[in-house]
């Protein structure tokens, strides 16, 4: 099987906005090439990415953060199995006993004292992997000794496979079996401006509707930051480790094109109402690579300058372009197909890079070549 | 012996040693177990594999471009369902991350002949996705430089310096001072011990042994100098006698 590495590298336009800010409310800022940057972090960008699966992906294939796994397993066990339903909360704690995760009586916050066991921190569960441990349970409740049936019916095994794309893409961690972590496929780099960006300050004053003579002043004053930015984004994600992890081709197809849909599309949603700053990228360029993933962030380390003509984003592109012919040129590292997805005359120069095509044709493309990639042999 | 050298560069880099819980430091230079890590993730060696022959190798870190400290603050929030069907976000406690931004490093890996050049190629083709310290501090450009027949020591020394033409402008010596931090050999005597050594990076029982450590600095050409550089200043000499060290 080939290797398949996709790279996304999106430039973006936001107006005066503060979509991720850090403890005393300021944008948050790196420093690279000597000069401050406007950032965004991928933690923020990724949840973004996250709740837009939401739009592309079928809730079967996504999976529950949960502590109150048992609860959930337990109505998914009176579902299938109505019979059931008086025995279903201590089924699903025998079974997560069996899988080895600790549950244990959530501390009494209420009156409710038959509240169901939790477990000690959250869980990461597909929709199929509690229809499977919901399967099994209902299978070894006819059993003299329940636990044991369960450990026959490798109920460990059954929480750790058909992962969920969320998993499958940014990984999961289990405290009590760390053999059932997962290694995410997908890595987001934090987003950097192209550009040297400095903090600004809005300062505001808010009238009192209902005071209109007694006090001329205002009803009260502040400041919010925000900066405006060109922002470089990257992110990639390899192929043949997302289909290990979700161990079916289909359900990996859908992943990379919900990832890139989501990750293109998607904002997040710090102080989105005070700016409104939800615009689209101007460009997006996909590269799919067979050795290793690179990121091109290295085209920005000289920040850009605005031009007289064309401004920022013109140099932003055409920097994005020098930097991936130098890169594939100086280390024999040509993608094995790339595509773009470009607005505006100002981002012209990207056509070098790759086809130039509309975002539904770049994933319906990129999912085909995935596929197969993934099924041909080497 | 033979040296593989890496290019650790990004705008955003962290080497963590001790840190646990909310409050995650780095080094101000790559540690051991970040680079066998990588080198490790790049063989396809799985978390729970023996690390084996990775375990043999000396590495040397040359600090090319320090860069600068940069704290990253981090909240979570987890959903909390409640019986009617509402859910009511809880804050999960704040957490500090450190970085390096704006740092290049360059990195030396030495053994013999046959496993050098296995790294170099497993570099250039990683069988997991590779990251300086962090998943989110991707590389910036291809890390791999080549394999040369040179010792450690010598690697150090000779490797042209890899900091941005802006820095290297703005050092107007011919010859500029580089930090090293490299594993002492044996018999050598340690400046420092860290505690950075991967024995197992297993998930259920991670382990790291201490590392002897040798601080030292390396004189590197400035190929954007132009200033000679000036004699050391030693303000002792005017007191006669010998100079201290």
């Amino acid at each position: 099987m080939h290797r398949t590495l996709i790279d996304i590298h999106i430039l973006q336009t936001v107006p005066p906005s503060n979509l991720n800010r850090d403890d005393t409310g300021s944008p948050k800022t790196a420093t690279y090439g000597g000069v401050r940057r406007a950032r965004v972090s991928s933690q923020a960008w990724k949840r973004a990415t996250r709740v837009a699966f939401r739009d592309h992906l079928d809730s079967s294939e996504l999976g529950v953060r949960t502590k109150r796994i048992v609860e959930l397993l337990a109505s998914e066990i009176t579902t299938r199995a109505p019979e059931l339903e008086e025995r279903a909360g201590q089924l699903a704690a025998e079974t997560f006993r069996a899988v080895g995760i600790e549950v244990k009586a959530p501390k009494k916050t209420g009156k409710d004292k038959t509240a169901a066991e939790e477990a000690g921190y959250l869980v990461f569960l597909s929709t199929r992997q509690i229809q499977n441990l919901a399967d099994a349970a209902i299978q070894a409740a006819g059993a003299d000794d329940v636990a044991k049936a369960l450990k026959a019916a490798k109920v460990k095994d059954l929480a750790d496979r058909d992962h969920s794309v969320d998993v499958a893409l940014f990984g999961r961690m289990v405290a009590d079996q760390s053999d059932m972590n997962v290694d995410a496929a997908a890595q987001v780099a934090h987003a950097l401006s192209v550009h040297a960006v400095e903090t600004e300050f809005d300062y505001f004053t808010a009238v009192d509707d209902r005071n209109t003579e007694d006090e001329t002043g205002a009803g009260m004053i502040g400041t919010v930051e925000f900066n405006s930015s060109t922002l470089y984004r990257y992110a990639t994600v390899d192929a043949n480790r997302l289909l290990d992890n979700l161990g079916d081709l289909d359900a990996t197809r859908r992943a990379v094109d919900a990832f890139v849909e989501a990750f293109v599309r998607s904002m997040p949603t710090g102080k989105q109402n005070t700016f409104a700053n939800r615009t689209l990228p101007e460009a997006v360029v996909v590269q799919v690579r067979d050795r290793q993933p690179i990121n091109l962030v290295g085209a920005f380390e000289n920040p850009v300058r605005e031009l007289e003509k064309g401004g920022r984003i013109k140099a932003a592109a055409e920097a994005l372009r020098d930097e991936a012919r130098e890169i594939a040129s100086s280390y024999a590292e040509e993608p094995v197909a790339a595509w773009v997805t470009r607005v505006g005359a100002d981002t012209a120069a990207l056509d070098d890079l790759g086809t130039k095509v509309a975002l539904p044709e770049l994933v319906t493309e990129l999912g085909a070549l995935v596929a197969a990639r993934l099924t041909e042999p080497s | 012996m033979s040296v593989v050298a890496l290019r650790l560069a990004g705008p955003m880099q962290s080497w963590g040693v001790g840190s646990r819980f909310v409050r995650r430091t780095t080094e101000t230079a790559p540690t051991k177990s970040g680079v066998i890590g990588l080198l490790a993730a790049a063989l396809g060696i799985r978390r729970t594999d023996p690390l084996e022959d990775l375990l043999h190798l000396r590495l040397g870190v040359r600090i090319d471009q320090p860069g600068e400290l940069m704290r990253d603050f981090q909240t979570a929030q987890r959903p909390r369902y409640d019986r009617a069907g509402t859910v009511t976000w809880q804050s999960l406690p704040l957490s500090a991350r450190y970085y390096l931004a704006d740092a290049v490093f360059l990195a030396v890996v030495e053994g013999d002949r046959s496993i050098v050049e296995g790294l170099d190629a497993a570099l250039r083709g990683p069988e997991f996705p590779l990251y300086l310290g962090r998943r989110s501090c991707p590389p910036a450009g291809p890390l791999a430089l080549g394999v040369s027949d040179v010792s450690l020591d010598e690697a150090l020394v000779t490797w042209p310096w890899l900091a941005s033409t802006r820095v290297q402008k703005q050092r107007r010596d011919r010859v500029v001072q580089l930090a090293t931090v490299r594993d002492a050999g044996p018999g050598e005597v340690a400046t420092e011990s860290i505690r950075d050594t991967p024995v197992s990076f297993d998930p259920n029982r991670r382990q790291y042994a201490w590392r002897s450590i040798v601080r030292a600095t390396v004189d590197v050409t400035n190929p954007h100098g132009t200033a000679e550089p000036l004699p050391e200043h030693d303000p002792m000499s005017l007191l006669g006698g010998e100079a201290c060290s």
